[in-house]
């Protein structure tokens, strides 16, 4: 499994697990050097017990020779190479061995103290631990004890122990990383329900972040939402401004294009009104243009924005057949069916409306609405069945203040417009020919990163 | 012809108004949605330049207002709003056209002609009857080909005789067509008109009918 930094998953999870890990490995290091230490108090006691139980059976006889007034009391002295021996000896004399020793002698060199020590050496069946004491006699040579027992008992005890610790303590460490994957779990819904929630907004289907969060997060959430809000309340401050301003200067302007139209009825003045009015006619074209990109939602595209064409098709169908009332618009196949574009229900509506009036101006009798969806973007297509333009004029009439040399082509700033918003979704406008030799005019609207 | 020119600007009022006038429409301006509310004779209006932003409401009220009225008087909206969402809500209003200003004097006398050619079941912008040819956008009247000058009030006459021909036209229905609603209206200065554009025209197109009125012979 990788476990990634960038997420905070991968984050909690690591330091339980380098938690978990250092944890259970310090008790498992600790606990057994512990037993080890304790398990080997105890068999040093209990051997040395034994040593002294030996000293005091043994006695000398006549000759000077040791002998054991009676066995000693472990049985297992008695097995053949049980791996506990017992071995006295004195130098000159005979030397007495544990009926287990059945070959091999013990070293009694460990025997040169009366304090009881111990070291680990060689033994009749394998490495042992070695105790040693000695005990004066009435002659010269002392008497020397010596128990053994195989290294081989202390080990199986602690590897025992040490092999029951470990899948304990395994078992633990599962137990503790799995309830840490809970509480990472139940720590982090409340992200998920934060990513929900901005998806929601994402794709419109919600104004703001909605629902409870922790109070943490709920911090963070009303503190976006206010943000939002306020940006929201400032783009449309502006909006309403750019719209007060060109509202107020169209009047004026309509009083200077009636001076200018009076003044070519004067031969002398006529020049001069001629320039006039073209230069009103710019006017008008710049504030035109410039009003509807002020108005364009496209700046905020992929937060919030979703428009359903089935809302918005409607009431420009209506608008446009009272003033194109010989041509039929309407939608092709099931329009009820037609996806959500994500985009500002008004860009939908201008574009669109820019478009049908284009197409209404054109058309002998049909304009045709039609969709289609990509697996990343939604296609609108306009198609009229009128004349057509020529492919070299595709580009060109979307340049500001282009028209075609026909009355109908307005101020030639709609397709214009309706390319630059559909451009501001990351979409574009184009042009082709329509199958039965009318105009084609295809929106693309891409559908945002994240949404579905 | 009559249109109630509603439109608070008082220089563009003023203007417009002459405009039309020029043009031959008896002219009615108003420059409040109140006044405009309470015009007495709206059935007489052929019809109404509508703008928008009016000191004292909204002109998509007022347009709502005569709708829901039953007014199927012609409306066209000239308005500083230009957006899209103006022109459909006004379109869808009642309205039936929507202008933006500033608009260029002809090319708003050509939307109202069509307007009243749409109204009168899309008869032809230039109206030709038995050799006589009106052309209202140009201003402009022919009888078999050879030009004719005509005053303002003869051309007004003339008009509206064609627009009804083979339909009786009293004096009130002429006067109202001809004169703004607070101007003078007098029947001697009609027959005096009509006198006028017999001679020019042929006295046999236009017949009097003793007690109804007038009536141009298609």
């Amino acid at each position: 499994m990788r476990i990634s930094l960038t997420s905070l998953r991968g984050r909690f999870l690591l330091s339980i697990l380098l938690w978990v890990t250092i944890g259970i490995g310090a008790i498992w290091y600790s606990a057994i050097s512990l037993f080890t230490a304790h398990v080997e108090d105890l068999y040093h006691e209990e051997l040395e017990v034994h040593v002294r139980e030996l000293a005091g059976l043994t006695q000398l006889d006549v000759r000077g020779n040791p002998r054991l007034s009676r066995p000693l009391s472990d049985p297992r002295y008695a097995v053949p190479l049980s791996g506990f021996y017992w071995q006295v000896t004195r130098e000159g004399y005979v030397t007495l061995k544990s009926g287990s020793m059945t070959r091999g002698s013990l070293d009694d060199g460990i025997a040169r103290s009366p304090e009881i020590l111990h070291r680990i050496e060689a033994g009749p069946s394998g490495p042992t631990i070695a105790y040693g004491a000695i005990k004066k006699t009435a002659g010269a040579a002392p008497l020397q004890f010596i128990i053994a027992t195989d290294q081989r008992h202390l080990q199986r005890i602690i590897s025992n122990f040490t092999q029951e610790l470990s899948i304990w303590l395994m078992l633990l460490a599962c137990a503790l990383i799995g309830s840490g994957l809970a509480i990472i779990t139940f720590g982090l819904k409340p992200f998920a329900r934060l990513a929900r929630a901005i998806t929601d907004l994402h794709s419109g289907k919600t104004g703001q972040l909605e629902g409870v969060f922790p109070d943490e997060i709920q911090l963070v959430v009303a503190n976006l939402n206010a943000y939002a809000n306020g940006n929201a309340a400032i783009v449309e401050r502006g909006r309403v401004q750019a719209g007060n301003l060109a509202h107020s200067l169209r009047t004026p302007l309509a009083v200077t294009t009636d001076e200018a139209e009076r003044m070519l009825e004067n031969d002398a003045a006529s020049k001069s009104a001629r320039v006039f009015l073209a230069e009103s006619e710019r006017m008008q074209r710049q504030i035109d243009y410039h009003l509807a990109r002020t108005r364009s939602g496209g700046s905020r595209h992929g937060v919030g924005l979703s428009a359903k064409l089935m809302d918005a098709v409607p009431p420009l169908i209506a608008a446009m057949k009272r003033l194109h009332p010989s041509v039929d618009f309407h939608v092709k196949g099931n329009a009820s069916h037609a996806p959500q574009i994500a985009c500002d229900p008004e860009d939908l509506s201008e574009i669109l409306s820019n478009l049908l009036d284009n197409a209404g101006k054109w058309a002998n009798a049909v304009v045709e609405i039609g969709y289609e969806l990509h697996g990343d973007a939604v296609d609108l297509t306009v198609t009229d069945d009128g004349p057509g333009i020529a492919p070299s004029q595709y580009e060109s009439v979307f340049a500001i203040g282009a028209t075609l040399d026909d009355p109908r082509c307005g101020s030639g700033l709609g397709l214009a417009i309706a390319r630059d918003i559909a451009r501001d979704y990351g979409g574009d406008l184009t042009l082709a020919a329509a199958r039965d030799g009318g105009l084609l005019a295809r929106v693309t609207i891409p559908t945002p990163v994240g949404r579905t | 012809m009559r249109v109630l020119l509603v439109e608070d600007g008082a220089e563009l009022r003023r203007r417009l108004s002459e405009r039309l006038t020029t043009a031959g429409f008896a002219v009615d301006t108003v420059g409040t949605a109140q006044d405009a509310r309470s015009w007495p004779d709206i059935l007489q209006i052929s019809a109404i330049i509508l703008d928008l932003g009016l000191p004292d409401g909204d002109g998509l009220e007022l347009l709502r207002f005569w709708r829901a009225r039953g007014d199927r008087v012609p409306i066209l909206i000239l308005t500083a709003r230009g957006n899209w969402r103006d022109k459909v809500e006004g379109l869808n209003a009642g309205a039936d056209d929507f202008m933006v200003k500033p608009v260029r004097f002809e090319e708003l006398l050509a939307r109202l002609h069509a307007l009243w050619r749409r109204g009168d079941g899309r008869s032809p912008m230039i109206l030709d009857i038995a050799g006589i040819a009106l052309d209202p956008v140009a201003r402009s009247v022919s009888i078999n080909g050879t030009m004719i000058e005509l005053s303002r009030k003869e051309f007004g006459l003339l008009h509206l005789f064609m627009r009804r021909a083979g339909h009786i036209l009293s004096q009130t229905d002429i006067l109202e067509d001809l004169y703004a609603l607070e101007a003078e209206r007098d029947h001697n200065a009609i027959e005096a008109h009509i006198s006028r554009l017999r001679r020019k025209i042929g006295k046999d197109r236009i017949r009097t009918l003793r007690g109804l009125g007038y009536r141009f012979e298609k």
